[in-house]
């Protein structure tokens, strides 16, 4: 029991965080909130390091700290911290601030919770957690768009949880046990293996935005404050990506697994970039890309348990997917949300600018930056487990994904046509605190970078 | 010793980073750094054929751990076939920078553009290691995009997103390529000396990866009918670009051919030679017939060059065919051979349209003419670097040719047909030269002024090049030559 305890110190921490936040909100001091939210995190996150190299489960099995747990505390834990300091910037003076820290907290537990579950009760219990936390802060306006996007989410994901809780079910007759770990058992069943299989895939899907579960994503990113939305497109997503790894370990290879996440794998990522071709709005277009770029995660999914690469593709790409889109929002969130505020942008703000394109380029997995480390590595993942025709369609869409980001990129150093003063610099209502956003987009240049020239550092821990 | 591949390597990006931490400096200075780092660079390319390369396989191997779990690293070196292209490379970027030192519009981004482009052709040219080589590849691409973006002609952006897009489209299969080697092999490394040495694919998987790779170096080369980008983005590139583009950036195409297709894959390149020699001839007449068609001086070169490439193209397709090694030699002579003097002529020649333009603001060959009194110098530059252009004895190309239709009469007697090419361009250039420089002389073109220092500057060492390769073209051929005996597959 102590040892059990003393493994789940992060998650502990994370959760006690979350309680002295919401007990200085309940106080009126958001700012004491602030402090705590990120003393919590930083300290989170130095507990998790001395663990690294560590394989044990916790709780009779049901928690795993393993790599893949790990590196999801490593890298959620200060994704959420410069998610924090983006909310600061855009919420931070309104009335219900301290709140958003907790609900902040409160769904990267359940990430972390989802990452680590060796158990089916848990993958529950994290994607309820997260989903939670979520509705409110897309509805954290209070105005209409966000609540309209706070509802669509709120229905979309409970249809789907249930439908996951229903489905599992049929594994829990099957095996006898929530365990994952039990699941082997189901090797001689296939079509009980199959029923949970989609099911989980449905819940976590969801969570994970991925085509055709994708739905509620634009909306929701949409309607809510940039940073909730840039917070939303990378950490509950990895976590469900990193739940999804967990089950497939535990499942018999020979059930056909694999073959339904590469058709999704297909839909996602293409759909997702031609949907990202038509849009006007920066925020919808990066909705959708990071649909899209939720595909490519399933590729080192599927090579788990064939290919030694895929648990290795998986976190550089998530470190690498967390940098640049982290970046590429917060860039949105100090010059605009269409696609007309990018106009010139590039002459206006030169680093900046130069941070932009480097967020963009590394999405479309152009080297050497981080996202081409990482989807070669899952390039190569994929190809080991025999699934070259699905790498060739990847590559194909990273084509398209070229064109998707392109649409940014050439408005920022267009040529001024007129002197128009432009309009929708001075339109936004609530002022940004550029002094927050401006470190966040850095931490994420420097790491788009770094990731790319020097992977080694995710590799060798590993 | 001195690391100087990669001093070479990385002096022009230290340039970039140089002058990216400086704030409001004036144009000259920008420029005055960019030369300077350029002129640099080329010394320590010369550093480099100074201390030459080995009998068989690279010289001047460097190597420092990268990823080491995944068995890539940053290995880079030279033999007789990359040393002559990076100082080709190393030449034109130092003529490039000092006929840019004219631009005033955004000096600084333009002038680091270049310098990361310089590192990224530099770098494809000396990476021994895929992954190394891929990114290199790859950073060219995005380099170029903006260059054309952001200093070219009027329908700019359209054509370097074609650009960017299309290219990169042909380059993502030869990462397919590169997964497959590395997969195939026995033990999992990017070491593309390794893989030539035993190259680890065979039968259908080597066929597969060769195809791949084919496209990709299709695209950049590039061959018919992969080649709708080119006149698209030359157009609209700025002079400068244009010539980094057709004299550097083209070459990826040809040396990815022979380093990668030819040297990995062997025997399934052997299998697909015909039809590879095929695409060379079919690029080389459609090259030569597609620019007799053009009223646009700079497309007319543009699409030169889709012939002189395909030469090359020709050029490595009988290496591959021929089993006779002397013949392979003689064939994979001439093809390296090309690539540099293709090089250093039609760089010369985007200068001199890039220069006419800048005088005249047209580039349309009827609205010329009686140009050879008016400016003299600039007329008599052009005329050589056409008639080098052409394949005429005594200047650059017409060594490397001989060499390639040498070998085809040998192994393949029926890909002469080739030749015809020479026919159709000699013709081309003589209806442009007589067009733009001979006949009555334009009213409006009176006072144009002849060739000032800069460009004279920039011309001339292309000139004795082409004049040098032609009649003694021996100093290079030696190095090439000594690594093309050696290769045995």
């Amino acid at each position: 029991m102590n040892k059990d305890l003393v493994l789940m110190i992060p998650e502990i921490i994370v959760l006690l965080t979350a309680v002295a936040a919401l007990i200085a909100e309940m106080l009126r001091q958001p700012r004491i909130a602030l402090s705590a939210c990120i003393a919590g995190l930083a300290l989170a996150t130095l507990a998790t390091i001395p663990m690294l190299g560590e394989n044990a489960t916790a709780f009779s099995e049901t928690f795993r700290i393993d790599t893949l747990s790990i590196w999801a505390k490593l890298i959620l834990l200060p994704t959420t911290l410069l998610a924090v300091l983006l909310v600061r910037a855009e919420l931070g003076g309104s009335d219900r601030e301290g709140t958003a820290y907790v609900l902040l907290i409160m769904v990267t537990l359940g990430s972390l919770i989802m990452a680590g579950a060796g158990d089916t009760m848990l993958i529950v219990l994290g994607v309820l957690l997260s989903s939670l936390g979520s509705f409110a802060l897309v509805a954290y306006p209070r105005d209409d768009a966000a609540t309209e996007a706070a509802m669509k989410f709120f229905v979309f994901a409970s249809m789907t949880a249930s439908i996951m809780i229903f489905g599992l079910t049929y594994w829990f007759g099957g095996t006898g046990s929530t365990l994952l770990s039990e699941l082997h058992i189901l090797e001689k069943s296939s079509a009980l293996a199959a029923i949970g299989f989609i099911t989980v895939v449905i819940g976590l899907g969801y969570k994970a935005a991925l085509v055709p579960f994708h739905f509620w994503a634009p909306d929701a990113y949409e309607g809510a404050p940039i940073s909730i939305a840039a917070y939303l497109s990378v950490v509950p997503k990895i976590g469900a990506i990193f739940a999804l790894a967990q089950v497939v370990r535990d499942l018999p290879t020979d059930s056909g697994w694999q073959w339904v996440l590469a058709i999704i794998a297909v839909l996602t990522m293409t759909f997702g970039y031609l949907a990202a071709l038509v849009q006007q709005n920066v925020v919808r277009l990066l909705a959708y890309s990071s649909i899209a770029q939720a595909g490519y995660f399933l590729l080192g999914i599927l090579a788990i348990g064939i290919s030694p690469l895929a648990v290795e593709s998986l976190i550089v790409f998530s470190a690498a997917y967390v940098a640049m889109n982290l970046g590429a929002f917060a860039i949105i969130m100090q010059i605009g949300r269409t696609l007309d505020s990018f106009k010139n942008m590039g002459f206006k703000h030169p680093l900046a600018g130069i941070a932009m394109v480097v967020f963009l380029i590394s999405l479309a997995g152009i080297p050497p930056l981080a996202g081409f480390v990482g989807k070669f590595l899952l390039f190569a993942a994929a190809m080991d487990a025999g699934f070259t025709w699905l790498v060739v369609i990847a590559i194909i869409n990273s084509v398209l994904s070229l064109a998707v980001y392109l649409r940014i990129v050439m408005p920022m150093y267009q040529q001024p046509t007129a002197d128009k003063p432009s309009k929708s610099e001075e339109k936004q209502d609530n002022v940004i605190s550029l002094y927050l956003v401006k470190p966040v987009w850095l931490v994420g240049l420097i790491f788009t970078v770094l990731i790319g020239l020097a992977a080694q550092i995710l590799l060798g821990r590993l | 010793m001195l690391p100087i591949v990669s001093l070479t390597l990385f002096l022009p990006l230290l340039g970039a980073l140089f002058i990216m931490c400086q704030r409001n400096v004036a144009a000259e200075k920008v420029h005055k750094i960019g030369i300077i780092t350029s002129a640099l660079t080329l010394l320590g390319s010369i550093w480099m054929w100074i201390r030459g390369v080995a009998d068989s396989g690279f010289a001047q191997v460097e190597q420092i751990e990268w990823m080491p779990s995944i068995g890539a690293a940053y290995r880079v070196g030279v033999d007789g076939i990359s040393l002559p292209l990076v100082i080709l490379t190393t030449l034109l970027f130092l003529l490039t920078f000092i006929y840019s030192s004219k631009v005033r519009e955004r000096p600084q981004a333009f002038v680091v553009l270049m310098l990361i482009l310089e590192t990224a052709a530099i770098g494809t040219f000396t990476a021994l290691d895929a992954i190394l080589f891929y990114v290199f590849f790859e950073v060219s691409l995005v380099s170029m995009y903006f260059m054309i973006a952001g200093w070219g002609h009027e329908d700019r952006q359209r054509a370097a997103l074609m650009f960017f897009i299309y290219t990169l489209l042909g380059s993502l299969p030869l990462l397919l390529a590169i997964l497959g080697l590395y997969l195939g092999g026995d033990t999992h490394t990017f070491d593309m000396r390794v893989w030539i040495e035993n190259p680890p694919l065979e039968g259908t998987a080597a066929m597969l990866a060769l195809i791949a790779m084919l496209f990709t170096f299709a695209v950049k080369t590039p061959v018919f009918p992969f080649h709708t980008w080119l006149p698209a983005a030359h157009v609209q590139a700025p002079a400068a670009a244009s010539v980094i583009l057709a004299g550097v950036m083209l070459k990826f195409g040809t040396y990815g051919l022979v380093r990668f297709a030819l040297q990995m894959t062997p025997e399934a390149f052997r299998e697909a030679a015909i039809t590879v020699l095929v695409f060379g001839i079919v690029a080389a007449l459609y090259g030569a017939f597609a620019a007799l068609a053009q009223t646009d001086i700079k497309r007319l070169i543009a699409y030169t060059s889709v012939n002189h490439m395909g030469y090359i193209i020709v050029g490595v397709a009988i290496a591959a065919l021929t089993l006779d090694p002397e013949i392979r030699a003689i064939a994979l002579d001439g093809s390296v051979l090309q690539m540099i003097s293709h090089g250093l002529v039609t760089g010369a020649l985007f200068f001199l349209v890039g220069m006419l333009q800048d005088r005249a603001h047209t580039r349309e060959m009827d609205q010329f003419g009686g140009l050879l009194k008016t400016v003299p110098l600039l007329a008599w530059f052009f005329i050589i670097a056409a008639f080098a252009s052409l394949g005429l004895p005594g200047l650059a190309h017409f060594p490397a040719e001989f060499q390639i239709f040498l070998a085809t009469l040998k192994a393949a007697p029926w890909a002469i047909i080739v030749i015809l090419g020479i026919v159709i361009t000699a013709g081309l250039y003589l209806k442009a030269i007589s067009q733009v420089f001979l006949g009555a002389s334009n009213e409006k073109w009176k006072t144009m002024p002849d060739l000032d220092r800069r460009e004279l500057w920039t011309l001339s060492p292309l000139l004795f090049f082409i004049i040098l390769l032609g009649v003694a073209p021996s100093w290079v051929l030696d190095v090439i030559h000594k690594t093309t005996t050696a290769l045995t597959f």
